[in-house]
């Protein structure tokens, strides 16, 4: 099967921080990295390859530097990758993003091969809206799938398997799809020596520009982006107490943190609150 | 797959200094290069003091003064002695261009990248788990399930020697031969570093720090003036005495903050904030800590793995050293090409070039300058005397004079009898 | 994030550290035999591991891997033999930017 996983480029935004004297974001020094959530994506999508042959290829809307994150995903076994990246791409949010990722898919079913399965990850680590999966699918006519932690063929049907809080759903979907990986669904794989030599030996990356896409300039970048930024607020970090308890027992555990909950003032008043809206459910 | 080789004339082990030297001149001479770095961006796993020294980095790199990421040429060397809130500082100035202040992540970068224009391939974010050896010579590498066959292994992984360990060829890192440095990283701003160290553009200062900095533990403190950022930080010699008393005054986070925060240093960095913090250990008994040959079937070591580092207290000659050892290795391998094949024979000339090198001659003239070097206070009472012995000591493109030499020297040309500062300097002992 | 402006206190090693960058491996690179520690008798881990890995719990010693920077200081100096020590893998770990 020909699986296309998308990957996003994102500032390791753990390592973001605020200046004390100017309260803005200290930029100078933030490495990027492949957004967390995509690693579970990666290794399902080389799972599946692992089982049903086939080809991973890996997809980044962003700027050049991308390619780090494209060569770590080739590193991990990944076939090929491919930059979409032009300047009339920036700017873009969801809406213009998906666009640009389906009409790639298209391409890459036209010019490379059929797809069969785009695998996303939940969500991003620097915008956290977890749209991209949806749009490309409404994009596309695609069906859809979140949450999603293993996937595989019985009987011929695809079948897809999602955790919910409480109960693990199986769908059997048509191919070609879309699903999303929930965020701890699968561990990547490490990168290995062989991978990346085959990186610098054949790279095996293609870069696509607008020339290539031809897609119409209303619809992509800045212009094609409906959402404002309204607003934005800085929420300061909440200091951390750093107790650590070694309990005997599961209950002597339980009995401790509520018994120090109960002696903080803000957590007691918290807690009291929950605890009488549960007997009014009841 | 089959188009991807397994099989390459040389593989090198650590893209630090000293293995990017190494995979520059082969991939020059026209050997296939693999270069294996554990680091995921180019140098984010290289930490130091702050200072090297140019001329052997020169003749690897003759363009290093026009293109690498120097920060600041040093000018101004200060030698400082601590005694609580005491201080007494020398300074010297020069104006030649012996040294200079930069990142070691950005120069580490620079090489790999240059090793990488000469053609070398560069792997990263890849960790060498092995060191293969066959027929009790070393014929690869291993990462994971993968093998890499070569004629030769260059072994420049750092001074954590975790391969050579698991080869059998080193025994484990013995705490009397290594130190622990910590170091900050403080951003005072560029125009603050010149007004602040009184530095013209581009002029760096080197400051080195003796005495109870470091809270009775052996070893000491430094300051360099980068760009716009100071790095400043301690070296805690990690000894059994040390390890065995067990006597710590708190954590070492505590006492490189004493340090930030002393009365006399503390204006140097006003308003500063922390870029970095970091840790690494560093070689404190060089001729311990070497492996006992250089060159072994199959491999040869570079850099701090070889316990190629010069320790003098006032200066750390690591960064130049695996530079240097790095070309030496590559000479070796280029000379078994060509007197019949890089086979075991012909690599052992890489063990001659390193005892016959500048480094090894320095490293076993110096056995005993630390020592020394904590008696200097008697020498502030000749001020001049002083310089000459100071320009004696950091103007030396490969070779330090022995301090000890120099203060003869210098005290033969300003006619002050060897006798006569002895006694002086016992009369200030017993003053104190 | 509190963070140093050249304040007269000494910043606390927690606050210090929040001005490196580490991509966490998935996997910790060091393991450590906390039942060794229980018998250790200078415990030199707590103060010497420069990213303040090792915490005195009681007679128990917690070590947490995310926050190593590498340094191999653990490694040496551990009298039981209770550190199993690696580099991280794939390029993960600290990433330093101005050393
Ligand atoms: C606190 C401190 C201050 C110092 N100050 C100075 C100074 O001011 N001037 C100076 O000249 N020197 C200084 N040094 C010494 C200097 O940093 C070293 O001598 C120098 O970096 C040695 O270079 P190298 O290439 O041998 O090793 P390193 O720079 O340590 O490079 C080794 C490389 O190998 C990689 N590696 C290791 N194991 C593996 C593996 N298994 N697989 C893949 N990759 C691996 C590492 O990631 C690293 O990139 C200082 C050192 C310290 C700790
Ligand atoms: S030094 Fe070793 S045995 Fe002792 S507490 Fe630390 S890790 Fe445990
Ligand atoms: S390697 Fe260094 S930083 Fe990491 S846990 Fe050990 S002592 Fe601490």
């Amino acid at each position: 099967m020909r699986i296309v996983v998308g990957m996003k480029w994102v500032p390791g935004t753990t390592s973001v921080r605020i200046d004390p004297k100017t309260g803005t974001l200290i930029r100078e020094g933030v490495p990027s990295i492949v957004n967390p959530h995509d690693m579970p994506a990666v290794e399902l999508s080389l799972r599946l390859k692992d089982k049903y042959k086939g080809e991973v290829i890996a997809i980044s809307m962003a700027p050049p530097p991308a390619l780090k994150g494209l060569e770590y995903l080739i590193g991990m076994g990944v076939d090929r990758g491919i930059l979409v990246s032009d300047r009339a791409f920036a700017g873009a949010d969801t809406l213009a993003t998906s666009y640009v990722i389906a009409k790639t898919i298209e391409k890459i079913n036209r010019e490379i091969g059929k797809v069969d399965l785009v695998i996303f990850g939940q969500e991003t680590i620097d915008s956290s809206t977890a749209h991209i999966g949806a749009q490309t699918a409404s994009w596309l006519n695609w069906p859809y799938i979140y949450y999603v932690h293993d996937a595989k063929f019985v009987d011929s049907k695809f079948v897809v398997e999602r955790v919910l809080e409480d109960a693990v759903e199986e769908w059997e979907v048509e191919l070609p799809a879309i699903i999303a990986t929930h965020m701890k669904a699968l561990k990547p794989r490490p990168v290995r020596l062989i991978n990346k030599i085959r990186y610098k030996v054949e790279k095996p990356i293609m870069t696509w520009t607008n020339a290539e896409l031809k897609l119409d300039p209303r619809c992509i970048g800045l212009k094609g982006s409906p959402t404002i930024v309204s607003k934005t607020v800085n929420v300061p970090e909440v200091p951390r107490k750093k107790i650590v308890y070694t309990p005997k027992s599961g209950e002597d555990a339980a009995k401790w943190i509520i018994e120090t909950l109960m002696k903080d003032d803000k957590a007691s008043k918290v807690l009291m609150k929950y605890l009488s809206m549960e007997g009014e459910a009841q | 797959m089959s188009s991807i080789p397994t099989r390459f004339d040389v593989v090198v082990v650590g893209a630090g200094p000293a293995g990017s030297a190494a995979a520059y001149l082969l991939a020059k001479k026209g050997f296939s290069v693999l270069l294996v770095e554990r680091g995921k961006g180019l140098g984010d796993k290289n930490m130091f003091g702050g200072k090297v020294y140019a001329q052997p980095i020169r003749e690897v790199w003759p363009e290093l003064d026009k293109e690498a990421p120097i920060h600041r040429w040093v000018t101004k060397e200060r030698i400082s002695m601590v005694d609580g809130e005491k201080v007494l500082t020398v300074e010297y100035r020069t104006e030649k261009k012996v040294s200079f202040v930069t990142y070691l992540t950005q120069l580490t970068q620079w090489m790999i990248k240059k090793a990488e224009g000469a053609g070398a391939l560069l792997a990263s974010e890849v960790t060498v788990e092995e060191i293969l050896m066959r027929d009790n010579r070393v014929v690869g590498i291993r990462s994971g399930p993968d093998v890499i066959e070569a004629d030769a292994v260059i072994d420049a992984e750092g001074v954590n020697r975790l391969l050579l360990e698991r080869l059998g060829l080193v025994k484990k890192l013995d705490p009397d031969t290594v130190g622990l440095g910590v170091k900050e990283v403080l951003k005072v701003g560029e125009g603050n570093i010149e007004s602040r160290f009184g530095l013209d553009k581009k002029e760096g200062l080197a400051w080195a720090i003796v005495g109870d900095i470091t809270k009775g533990i052996p070893g000491g403190g430094f300051i360099y003036t980068n760009k716009d950022t100071v790095s400043m930080g301690l070296v805690l010699h990690l000894s059994k005495k040390l390890l065995d008393e067990g006597s710590f005054e708190g954590h070492v986070s505590s006492l490189i903050e004493g340090f930030r925060l002393h009365p006399y240093f503390k204006p140097y960095w006003k308003d500063a904030i922390i870029s970095e913090y970091g840790g690494h250990l560093t070689i404190t008994d060089a001729i311990k800590f070497a492996p006992s040959r250089f060159a072994y079937p199959g491999l040869l070591i570079a850099g701090d793995a070889a316990g190629l580092l010069l320790s003098l207290g006032y200066t750390f000659r690591g960064v130049d050293y695996a530079v240097y050892s790095g070309k030496l290795a590559a000479d070796a391998v280029e000379y078994a090409r060509n007197n019949g094949g890089v086979n075991y024979e012909n690599l052992q000339v890489y063990d001659d070039y390193i005892r016959k090198s500048f480094m090894y001659e320095e490293i076993m003239r110096h056995r005993g300058a630390i020592t020394l070097m904590n008696s200097f206070e008697l020498m502030s009472k000749y001020p001049k005397l002083l310089t000459k012995v100071m320009e004696k000591m950091f103007e030396a493109e490969y070779k330090h004079e022995v301090i000890y030499n120099s203060l003869l020297q210098a005290l033969k040309e300003e006619g002050i009898s060897p006798f006569n500062l002895i006694s002086q300097a016992f009369m200030m002992v017993k003053g104190i | 994030m509190s963070q140093s402006k050249g304040e007269e206190k000494p910043i606390k090693l927690e606050d210090i550290l929040q001005s490196d960058v580490w991509d966490v491996d998935e996997d910790p690179h060091i393991i450590v035999d906390s039942e060794k520690c229980l018998e250790c008798p200078t415990k030199p881990c707590i103060y010497l591991c420069p990213a303040g890995c090792y915490v005195k719990a009681g007679d128990r010693v917690i070590f947490s891997y995310e926050g190593c920077v590498e340094c191999g200081t653990c490694r040496v100096i551990c009298p039981m033999d209770a550190v199993k020590w690696n580099y991280p893998k794939s390029g993960k770990g600290i990433l330093y930017r101005f050393a």
